[in-house]
């Protein structure tokens, strides 16, 4: 195979994997892993390098939406990155040691999970009051609904505040963005409304990203020639999935898909027990 | 005295978006301008073997190295210059929010945001 034919049929491939990734709500990271180590049979040492380029370029993108219409909680995702960027160094350092073929079947155990997680669709939370802890640490925030600007309290900020860090120590070690851990962290433990805790999650995970990419690249992870097809189709891919996500209801599409994922998942968990990697 | 810290949180909110809208467009133009540079110099080649992991060569994994490479228009490098801005943006992002906390005499929150930074810094640094 030429450069030209794999760089072509990757870019085809990443594309599809951005647009997924944006519809199941999974993350730009995700998809690539599977697709680059067992599709285009790629060492899981670029296929993780490439994730996170995909991870931080798709975060950034549609960070910068949400940001401008202050849905996102900045405050809390500064103080949250604190856990997550630790989290990222520690989960960077134990990629050193640990087996590849441990961490394929850790990625698959993540990927499982998150695809289940992604089902579950959780009432916004009311009436919450706040923790004196939260408050003196300016958590508290506002953000526009349907009816207007509403305001919002948190609590368990310690609590929030671990998951965070085994959200950044996966992400270090997977090179994903583990919005899904980083959502459970806020909706799930702190209570903060949906759409501020997947909107704030999205703003926090390129500087998580970033906090083991500048590790990884020092490393050699990350190889040009596999770079800038994933992330150029990636990046195209979840802005088409962005558009689509307005237009049509996905809920249907989003079940075919999680069981797509888990499939996905079931294999990378299989190979990784056999010592594919 | 409320309008106007809203006003600043406003303001903080479309530069913050726009700085991350404008790093992410910029790495990719770059990517996408190498890309098509790296297939026309390389695109007839073999592919190289990706099936087993070998350390990049330092070209590419060291800043004065990608920065070198990328004087004597190497396609790879100019790709990997991309990567680097790519990485650069959500930095940016820290350091906008930095200046702006600081401006708002909100210490806690220029602490907050300063270790988050240099985590990474200390990483960058030392992180090999």
């Amino acid at each position: 195979m030429t450069v030209l034919l794999f760089t072509v049929i990757l870019l085809a491939g990443a594309y599809c994997a951005g647009l997924l990734g944006s519809l199941t709500g999974l993350g730009g990271g995700v998809v690539v892993i599977p697709l680059l180590t067992l599709c285009f049979n790629v060492d899981f040492h670029y296929a993780i390098g490439a994730a996170l380029v995909a991870s931080i370029a798709t975060s950034s993108g549609s960070a910068s939406a949400y940001v401008k219409e202050g849905i996102t909680n900045i405050r809390l995702g500064m103080f949250l990155e604190i856990a997550t960027t630790i989290g990222a160094v520690c989960g960077a350092f134990i990629a050193l040691w640990m087996p590849t073929n441990t961490i394929a079947v850790i990625f698959g155990l993540v990927l499982m999970f998150t695809a289940i997680m992604q089902q579950r669709r959780t009432a916004d939370h009311t009436g919450v009051v706040g923790s004196e802890l939260a408050r003196k640490l300016k958590l508290y925030g506002t953000y526009p609904t349907k009816e207007g600007v509403q305001s919002y309290q948190l609590t368990h900020v310690c609590g929030g505040f671990s998951i965070m860090v085994s959200a950044g120590i996966l992400s270090g070690l997977l090179g994903i963005g583990s919005g899904v851990l980083k959502v459970l962290a806020m909706d799930g433990a702190m209570k903060v409304p949906f759409k501020v805790s997947t909107t704030t999650s999205n703003f926090m995970i390129g500087v998580t990203a970033v906090a083991s990419a500048v590790v990884y690249i020092q490393r050699g992870y990350i190889e040009p020639g596999i770079a800038f097809p994933i992330m150029i189709g990636v990046l195209c891919g979840a802005l088409t999935g962005t558009h689509l996500l307005k237009r049509l209801n996905v809920k249907v599409l989003r079940q075919i898909f999680a069981v797509a994922i888990l499939l996905v998942a079931l294999n990378m968990i299989y190979d990784g027990f056999m010592g594919k990697f | 005295m409320m309008a106007e810290t809203k006003k600043q949180k406003y303001d903080m909110q479309q530069m913050i978006g726009t700085a991350l809208r404008v790093g992410v467009t910029t790495a990719c133009l770059i990517a996408f301008v190498s890309g098509i540079y790296y297939l026309i110099c390389h695109g007839a080649e073999p592919v190289p073997d990706y099936t087993v992991f070998k350390k990049e060569p330092q070209s590419y994994t060291t800043l004065g190295g990608i920065l070198t490479g990328v004087f004597h228009f190497q396609a790879k490098n100019w790709i990997q210059l991309g990567v680097l801005v790519l990485m650069l943006t959500p930095i940016v992002r820290i350091l906008l929010s930095l200046i702006d906390f600081a401006k708002e005499r909100d210490w806690l929150y220029v602490i907050i945001t300063a270790i988050v930074f240099l985590v990474i810094l200390s990483n960058s640094i030392g992180g090999a």
